[in-house]
């Protein structure tokens, strides 16, 4: 059977498969969560997460990176704005190994909420793929920033 | 760029008087790229008769597997091209954390499953992971990236002569994702079938049978369907036929696919289930292939 064609080509880039996966799980947690590709660009977070930052992803679409490291805080104990670099999904995503810290973020909405927050990295056979990170919220104190 | 289908089931073979149309082979492609040199998609059972119908001269083969599940490398030692010594074959397979693809496939062709080892087959036969970024084989360019299926499990673009073919049997792009919504980027395997002149993917399941199978890596066939959609490929065949389904249970599908595909606005001649021993011919687009 002869196919007649027209000449096209693929013009999608396709994330990798992983990262496909890692989303794809996120959306059917309950948990804040957060996907950075290798480059620390957040691509995805989910609907949990959404909550918690008073937007939704597909309000805010992907951010580069360190500027999502400020969109939302994150403070420490005192109030002080924590290093882009510190960030457990940034220690994740660089340095390809798990992290784990303690800090506020402040909603949308001005809320501030106190989180754990676990991330690690997404190592595949073609290296890394990008980061993790998930949320465990342990208070709202409602202040505004 | 031809292709030949000499397997289209899944899982396991059926032969018998039931799947006689369809055919009972497992997975197997043949692909004669614009030069005349030879591909294989996969290794089931359907690689015997593939094997049979080369000639038995000196040849360089390349076998192009996408994961190795039973059904897509159970011909390889009935493969007669194997056991001639002025053969050359090139396995090509997805990489594993867990051991080369030489040792995976050798668990396979070893005793006591196999009568013969790698290392006693007459053939040159080497063994290489497929690289993340494009390659060529003769005059074609190959894309390998990995899908939604069970294990590490890749699919396939073979761009040649202007004509493109996409194959992804094993495939479940609609585990934990909307594929009616998401973004292309976010669809396992599409930027392997986008425009693609002919998509071989898998349709095992029917809407009914899928709850029951959720996760074990197959697509439905409205999820099929609806992949194609998404891809915009030129002709889709609906592959990796469930054992179960019987040559007439497999007409009332391909009748419903073409149904659903036209309701989706599509031309119902452009898909339809795949046939052992069909046989497409892709042609030549002198401007894109000089």
């Amino acid at each position: 059977m002869l196919i007649p064609t027209i000449s096209k080509v693929s013009n999608v880039t396709q994330k990798p498969l992983e990262l496909i996966l890692a989303r794809n799980l996120m959306s059917a947690l309950s948990t804040p969560a957060f996907l950075v590709d290798e480059g620390g660009v957040l691509v995805f977070y989910n609907e949990a997460a959404g909550i918690m930052l008073g937007k939704r992803f597909e309000e805010l679409g992907t951010v580069g990176p360190e500027e999502w490291g400020s969109l939302f805080g994150p403070f420490d104990e005192a109030g002080e704005p924590i290093p882009y670099d510190e960030l457990p999904l940034v220690v994740a995503v660089r340095n390809g190994r798990p992290a784990h810290a303690n800090f506020e973020i402040s909603s949308a909405d001005g809320t501030h909420h106190s989180v754990e927050a676990s991330a690690f990295p997404i190592l595949t056979a073609h290296g890394s793929q990008g980061a993790i990170a998930v949320f465990w919220p342990t208070a709202s104190n409602g202040s505004a920033s | 760029m031809k292709v030949k289908l000499w397997g289209t089931r899944g899982s396991i073979p059926s032969p018998g008087p039931e799947t006689i149309r369809y055919g009972g082979n497992t997975s197997c492609v043949g692909v004669t790229l614009s030069d005349g040199s030879m591909l294989a998609l996969d290794a089931g059972t359907g690689i015997r008769s593939l094997g049979n119908a080369l000639a038995a001269e000196p040849a360089r083969l390349h076998i192009l597997l996408t994961h190795l599940h039973l059904d897509h490398i159970q011909g390889l030692v009935f493969f007669a091209p194997a056991f001639r010594a002025q053969t050359e074959i090139v396995i090509w397979g997805p990489s594993s954390p867990e051991a080369s693809l030489r040792d995976r496939i050798s668990r396979y062709i070893s005793a006591p499953l196999s009568p013969v080892e790698v290392r006693e087959l007459p053939c040159d036969v080497s063994f290489r992971h497929c690289p993340q970024a494009e390659w060529e084989i003769g005059p074609a360019r190959i894309r390998a990236a990995s899908v939604a299926h069970r294990g590490p499990t890749l699919g396939y673009r073979i761009d040649d002569a202007g004509s493109s073919l996409a194959y992804i049997p094993d495939h479940e792009p609609a585990l934990g994702a909307d594929i009616d919504t998401l973004e292309d980027e976010w669809i396992s395997g599409l930027g392997l079938a986008h425009n693609a002149s002919l998509l071989i993917h898998d349709g095992q399941y029917t809407d009914d049978e899928y709850p029951d199978h959720l996760g074990w890596g197959h697509s439905s066939l409205s999820h099929a369907i609806s992949f194609a959609r998404r891809a915009g490929a030129e002709r889709t065949l609906l592959f990796h036929h469930d054992p179960m389904h019987s040559d007439a249970r497999l007409d009332e599908l391909a009748r419903g696919a073409r149904e659903r595909w036209q309701a989706l606005g599509g031309d119902p001649s452009r898909i339809e289930l795949a046939m052992e021993r069909a046989e497409y011919e892709l042609p030549v687009h002198t401007a894109l292939a000089s």
